[in-house]
């Protein structure tokens, strides 16, 4: 089990001792049932901390921000930033490094392991429950998520409300981490590409009326973009104005900024902005499941990430976030890279 | 209805080995149908998945990238990433359900005029029947 | 007026109301959603609330404004698209959804008047139903001067009385409505009348979150805006934008030239939903962006709700929905920021 005390002695030792400038971890969100992310900044605010399958936050995204302020500060603060990780979101914290966004020495990585089981799926509770409210949930034993409620307690199989991701999930706990709290278990995957399986085995035409109707719910509201923490562009693709501009910058420059798709959330600008995210996405997502779970209009947006991830494996034997020395998967090939669609 | 559908096929040929391969075909006097515009890169290396989805969302009905045959690339890798890049991006739209037909690679050579008319006529045989493309062409 | 109806007539009364396109609540997989009502038996107002409000229907979150082109034989031609004649009525929102459009007429129908909001407004006949349970548990409209049984901005308000529903008609445009299908209702009696009474004063007691002291907190923004506070507060926001689309009062909007054709010259201009939360929010073409970070756009949408609006129109851009609360993915409560505010430096 994760000793969540031990958690909180790490941190408030950390942030005593000045090793770092604060800690990105999970405190009780004002529901009081959803943990949120939290930013601590002085060792008594540790007791805050806490750690439940409701802890869902890639908290890996907050490394961008702190790139960001750092990049604008004149004189920054050069200590690392505290962050705890679940499995996914060290894979995240992984990429990151990779893609040489941040250095090693600006993360001070605290693991924990979700020990078999993870983070559960809000919706299908709410389905088990049948209009009870949760207030509380452990993890129990036996496999089993201990859920209270305003009148009781349900004892549910893990399984049974688990997120999807976790159902697949490839890394029960941090692959890489400077402390790590908890045991290194493995969750048992039958097919950690169970849940793109059946998609692929639709009819062209049934795969096309399922993703025109789904991404016709789209509003843009980018959700799934502000919340990933691979998407760290200053300047994205699907936005129609140049943000890296300066003073300096001509009016034949600022013109010439292509405007790729409209914003308006029509069905085909909806979707050529998923398929350009998934597509700059490929070899980058970890399936940590934040899009889905911030969509506000439930787009399984997981569905099209999660192709790209098993492709990448498939056609070329790569896999993201596990190791931080590894090229990144379009910035590398193989002689044997298949060609058999190319005439 | 359908013998009058004249597919719009937009080609990206690699400048030093497919497009000159075109122009061979050209030059030559090859016939092949004129449903194809073509748009010179510098190599196939450098055409990125977003040229060809908005290829689609401008109303393409068919999109051709064709570089240099692999170990052949006048930048000397870059059909290599081409070939990574783009089996990703074909693998994602046939995810959604565009037909696979309408997206389509291949390697040409300065020397293989007769390659690519051959590849043109197959494409427009195989998009004619499919009709226009409406599912990823922008509509406003 | 008031009215009766009983619940297995309500399809009867819309079936009469067939010349109108009927909004409703209906379920999409596991959300609920406003769209148009192809058979009117299929309706039930027995919904929780819809993510996407329905300003969506009023104010799209897409609309032509108007169409230019330009051609040899016609040389440049604009035309303004202003939406088509179509009775709309949008049945079962909830009493916040017509506050909303009530603070929302105060800027689109103020002293600059947008003919395309007002046209759709003028249009529409809203048909609310008050709530008799909070339908989320982060409803506060009782601190922002509304409530479950709110008659801002609408025409018809129904109270659920069981097998009934108790029918108020608060307009003209209401009025015409019910006149339509007279058979179908009836008078109410005293009984009823002290049941609806009961049962809006008891979903008064039920909403449990609250914000004491709100009244003070317009002039203590005034003073916070240069303060660290927002820094703090700021630290989880993620930058998407889902508290301001899916805020039944937020207005923003964003205008392009779509263009169709460039040769001939064919395109519209489009108004789309804009967020100050996104980064282009406030960009200058220069460059400049006054709102760069994160704490200034938070500042933003507290301020512009809870100050600036009050500051002009004497009102708090708030109707207590709770969605941004719910929706946010990292858990920013409106609530506990605004008492963080009233408590700021005390």
């Amino acid at each position: 089990m994760v000793n969540i005390q031990s958690l909180k002695e790490e941190a408030r030792k950390c942030l005593q001792e000045g090793k770092v400038k604060y800690i990105i971890g999970y405190e009780k969100g004002a529901d009081g049932w959803k943990a949120n992310p939290a930013f601590i900044k002085k060792p008594e605010d540790v007791e805050k901390l806490i750690w439940d399958p409701t802890c869902f936050h890639n908290l890996a995204r907050f490394l961008v921000d702190e790139k960001r302020r750092k990049a604008k500060e004149k004189q920054p603060d050069t200590r690392p930033v505290g962050v705890v990780v679940k499995g996914c979101d060290s894979r995240a914290v992984v990429i990151l490094l990779q893609e040489k966004f941040i250095e090693r020495n600006d993360v001070y990585i605290l693991g924990l392991s979700c020990e078999k089981a993870g983070v559960v799926d809000e919706r299908k509770l709410a389905r088990k429950l049948d209009g009870k409210k949760p207030v509380k949930i452990e993890l129990g034993e036996k496999d089993n998520f201990l859920v209270f409620t305003d009148d009781g307690k349900a004892e549910i199989p893990v399984r049974e409300i688990l997120a999807e991701r976790c159902l697949e999930c490839k890394a029960n706990f941090p692959v890489i981490s400077d402390v790590l709290f908890g045991e290194k278990t493995k969750r048992e995957v039958l097919n950690p590409f169970q849940s793109i399986e059946k998609m692929e085995s639709l009819a062209q035409e049934d795969k096309w009326n399922f993703w025109k109707q789904t991404l016709a719910k789209c509003i843009r509201c980018y959700a799934c973009r502000s919340v990933c923490p691979m998407c760290y562009c200053d300047e994205c693709v699907s936005d129609t104005i140049n943000f890296a501009v300066t003073a300096d910058t001509t009016a034949e420059e600022k013109a010439q900024k292509i405007k790729w798709l409209e914003k308006s959330p029509v069905l085909s600008e909806n979707i050529f902005y998923n398929l350009v995210r998934a597509i700059h996405l490929a070899g980058r997502c970890i399936d940590c499941g934040e899009c889905e779970r911030a969509c506000p209009v439930n787009i399984p947006l997981r569905l099209l990430n999660k192709k790209m991830e098993k492709e990448a494996l498939k056609l070329f034997g790569y896999e993201a976030g596990f190791d931080p020395s590894q090229p990144s998967l379009i910035s590398c090939f193989k002689d044997e890279d298949p060609q058999d669609f190319i005439r | 209805m359908e013998d009058t559908f004249e597919p719009r096929i937009v080609a990206f040929l690699c400048k030093w080995c497919s497009s000159a391969g075109s122009d061979l075909a050209g030059v030559s006097r090859m016939e092949y149908p004129s449903n194809v515009t073509p748009i010179q890169v510098m190599c196939s290396g450098s055409v990125s998945p977003l040229y060809i989805f908005s290829a689609l969302n401008r109303g393409a009905d068919g999109v051709l990238v064709s570089g240099c045959h692999p170990g052949d690339c006048h930048y000397i890798k870059g059909n290599y990433y081409a070939r990574r890049r783009l089996a990703l991006a074909k693998k994602l739209l046939e995810h959604i359900g565009l037909e696979p037909e309408r997206f389509q690679m291949s390697w040409v050579s300065a020397a293989e005029g007769q390659k690519y008319t051959q590849i043109i006529k197959e494409l427009v045989r195989e998009l004619k029947p499919l009709g226009p493309q409406t599912k990823l062409r922008r509509k406003v | 007026m008031d009215k009766i109806l009983a619940k297995k007539d309500l399809s009867q009364w819309l079936k009469k109301l067939d010349s109108y396109d009927i909004y409703a609540p209906q379920k999409d997989e596991d959300q609920w959603t406003f769209s148009i009502v192809e058979n009117s038996d299929a309706i039930s107002l027995d919904y929780p609330n819809v993510v996407v409000p329905s300003k969506k229907v009023i104010f799209p979150q897409r609309e032509f404004l108007l169409e230019f082109s330009q051609s040899n034989e016609k040389g440049y031609q604009i035309k303004e698209i202003l939406p088509e004649e179509k009775s709309v009525i949008i049945l079962g929102l909830r009493p916040c959804e017509g506050k909303a459009f009530s603070l929302m007429d105060r800027v689109f129908g103020g002293e600059l008047k947008d003919p395309y909001y007002l046209k759709r407004r003028e249009a529409t006949t809203l048909i609310s139903l008050s709530c008799s349970t909070p339908p989320s548990p982060h409803c506060f409209c009782l601190s922002v001067e509304g409530s479950p049984h709110s008659k801002e901005g609408l025409d018809v308000l129904l109270t659920d009385i069981g097998e009934k529903f108790y029918v108020e008609s608060i307009t003209e445009k209401g009025n015409r409505l019910i006149d339509q299908a007279k058979q179908v209702f009836h008078e109410p009696t005293s009984e009823e009348r002290k049941k609806v009474e009961k049962i809006k004063s008891d979903a008064e007691k039920k909403i449990k979150r609250e914000i004491k002291g709100l009244n003070n907190i317009p002039a203590k923004l005034k003073g916070m805006f240069d303060s660290p506070f927002w820094d703090e507060e700021s630290m989880s926001c993620i930058r998407c934008g889902i508290c301001t689309f899916l805020c039944p009062t937020c207005h923003c909007f964003d205008i392009n030239d779509e263009v169709e054709t460039s040769s001939p010259m064919l395109g519209k201009r489009v108004r789309t939903w804009d967020t100050c939360q996104f980064p282009d929010f406030t960009m200058h073409s220069s460059g400049h962006n006054p709102r760069p970070e994160k704490a200034s756009r938070l500042r933003q949408r507290i301020n512009h709700k809870f100050q600036y609006f009050v500051e002009v129109h004497q009102k708090y851009q708030c109707t207590g929905c709770g969605r941004c609360i719910s929706l946010c993915p990292v858990g920013i409560d409106i609530i506990k920021v605004l008492e963080k505010v009233r408590d700021y430096g005390a």
